[in-house]
């Protein structure tokens, strides 16, 4: 298996705080992999490096073999990184619809003027480009509400569009930024399997920051552990099972009375 | 054909290029055609004094499009308005009376300047956000206006300059009504990119700046260039509307586009309605034809009370202010809301369930 990501001794100081220190690990193509730690661990500062929102300090960051450290965040995109938000970062004002085609931005190419006048390319490409953004509305179970407002839905449905328009971007490189936080069980259970599925059947690799632990196991390929910025622990849910550092992370050091 | 009277019971549309049609149903069609028509039957029907006033009305509609675009649809505050505005009419009128050139050529350069004035001032917006935006654009205002009546050789200074009427061949439009169907017609064109504009990956990607910009920015849209782009696309129409305004009055000079022009096209975009191209034509009509209604319904009252005159004049500044206030409070969507309510209400009427 080859990289499609490989984080190298990244570090990020925000004056005197190290958000992460020295951090290196490697996300394989076509797996499922998560970022795990405690709280301010990290792990959205590191998803930040990834996506160009932040610009670390030191280290590099390659993907698919070419450095992209120095790149702003939307080349990133047109390479094929897509980001969900962990707060949902939609656009309230437009529809679902809207936020899902807005998620082709890149992939469109009508300006300013052709597409005022609505004519020829530009017409075709917006039909064009509404069959694709269907598909991710029937993968994600939208089709009752695509043309509702964002801000108006529910929580766990926003989540779902804010999901959808990282998919609608058609990424190889999906970082998903605590997709189930807030959910009840079974929302959980929907969305573990459209992770499952996005990843089978759109062969699509994904990043994940999870905090329940039991989905985190049984979904990934691939784990990695921050904690304080540092990266305590990289390897398979079992290994990472079986680390001290890990365990020592999340539930404290053993004392003997 | 179905009843035209008749509203469809439910979705009907079986392909996406159905779905996704300005007009897509035989209603809609009709009341397309039907608004054109009104539009353009109008000078048959009033009199030469409100043609004049309704195409007062047309060129602010023009330009509160143009204000909208950048204000409610890419969310920067601009309160240089007026300076643009000015920027549309002398490029015309210097274009027109010092050199010669004919209106129609002189009219869509008019915007493309005003286009990369407003670009240019649009740079800042990338650093600058909200309150620290419109200072700088209200410097655009300053700036604009100074270098107008400095630059006296090419301005004429602050005596300003005079312009004529436009010609097409033999026929010229110096009547009101010739001139109220090019405003007219400008309008309509304006209306329809405006509305494709706000539909297409442009105008989406406006939207996206204004409600979260970094969010944006991950979509993979470029911040500067979408941000500098709304300047100038909506420059262009306020130079646009600048241009026409010129030729209307046949006067330009520095104190018609003072900061006091600016704030009555931000209050018209407010009344109106923040990112709806109805609200703006809505908020532009409400804001030109306030001050007239306003005048006759002081000379209806001092026909009654004389003495009062002075007064009730005073008082039509109050109630302007009074009627920003009153909007900001109870329907900041504006007359665009109002309208979207009433249009809800007569769907179920007379059943409110």
């Amino acid at each position: 298996m080859e990289p499609i990501l490989e984080i190298e001794a990244v570090s990020l100081q925000f004056g005197g705080v190290k958000a992460l220190d020295d951090v290196t690990y490697h996300i394989e193509k076509g797996e499922i992999f998560s970022l795990i730690g405690p709280n301010g661990a990290g792990k959205t500062s590191m998803l930040n490096c990834i996506s160009g929102l932040y610009q670390p300090t030191s280290g590099s960051i390659r993907y698919k073999g070419q450095e992209i450290v120095n790149k702003k965040p939307y080349h990133r995109t047109t390479l094929g990184i897509a980001r969900a938000f962990q707060n949902i970062a939609l656009f309230a004002h437009m529809s679902v619809l809207d936020n899902l085609k807005l998620g082709r931005h890149t992939l469109m190419n009508s300006g300013a003027i052709s597409g005022g006048m609505y004519v020829g390319k530009a017409a075709n490409e917006e039909i064009e480009h509404r069959k694709k953004v269907e598909e991710v509305i029937e993968f994600l179970e939208l089709q009752d509400i695509r043309h509702t407002p964002v801000g108006t839905l529910p929580y766990g449905l926003q989540k779902r569009v804010e999901v959808g328009r990282a998919l609608a971007l058609g990424p190889e490189l999906i970082l998903l930024d605590e997709p189930m936080a807030g959910m009840n069980n079974s929302e959980k259970d929907l969305m573990a399997r459209f992770i499952l599925d996005m990843h089978e059947v759109m062969d699509i690799t994904v990043v994940l920051i999870e905090h329940d632990l039991g989905i985190v196991m049984n979904l990934s390929d691939h784990i990695a552990v921050l904690d304080f910025g540092k990266r305590i622990g990289f390897g398979t849910p079992e290994e990472i099972q079986k680390n001290p550092d890990v365990i020592r992370a999340y539930i404290g050091e053993e004392t003997v009375i | 054909m179905r009843n035209l009277f008749v509203r469809e019971s439910g979705n009907y549309k079986t392909s996406y290029s159905d779905d996704m049609k300005l007009f897509g149903t035989t209603g809609a069609k009709v009341k397309a055609l039907l608004i054109v028509l009104i539009v353009l039957t109008l000078p048959l029907f009033v009199s030469n004094y409100w043609i004049g006033l309704f195409t007062l009305c047309a060129i602010a509609s023009v330009g509160a499009i143009g204000l909208n675009i950048l204000t409610g649809l890419t969310g920067q505050i601009s309160i240089g308005v007026g300076a643009f505005l000015g920027v549309g009419g002398y490029t015309s009128a210097i274009l027109t009376s010092t050199y010669g050139i004919s209106f129609w050529i002189a009219l869509p350069i008019a915007g493309i300047v005003t286009a990369l004035i407003g670009g240019l001032f649009g740079i800042p917006s990338l650093r600058l956000k909200g309150l620290y935006l419109a200072i700088a654009t209200l410097a655009a205002q300053v700036i604009i206006l100074f270098v107008i009546s400095r630059w006296d050789s090419l301005t004429g200074g602050t005596a300003g300059m005079v312009l004529n009427r436009p010609t097409i061949g033999e026929f010229s439009l110096s009547t009101n009504t010739g001139y109220y169907y090019l405003c007219a017609i400008i309008l309509l064109l304006t209306v329809l990119y405006a509305t494709n504009l706000i539909r297409t990956r442009t105008g989406r990607a406006f939207l996206a700046v204004r409600d979260r910009d970094i969010a944006a920015q991950i979509m993979g849209i470029n911040l500067f260039q979408y941000k500098v782009m709304a300047f100038a696309i909506s420059s262009f129409f306020v130079g646009i509307a600048g241009a026409l305004l010129a030729h209307y009055t046949m006067i330009v000079s520095p104190e018609l586009y003072n900061f006091h022009v600016s704030i009555e096209y931000l209050a018209m975009i407010l009344i109106g309605g923040l990112g709806s191209v109805f609200g703006s034509i809505l908020g532009a009509v409400f804001i030109t034809l306030l001050p007239v209604s306003l005048s006759s319904v002081i000379d209806m009252l001092a026909a009654f009370a004389p003495d009062l005159y002075q007064l009730l004049s005073a008082f039509k500044d109050f109630v302007f202010g009074a009627v920003i206030i009153i909007f900001l409070i109870f329907e900041p969507g504006g007359l665009a809301h109002i309208w979207l309510n009433i249009k809800k209400y007569f769907k179920l009427w007379p059943f409110s369930y």
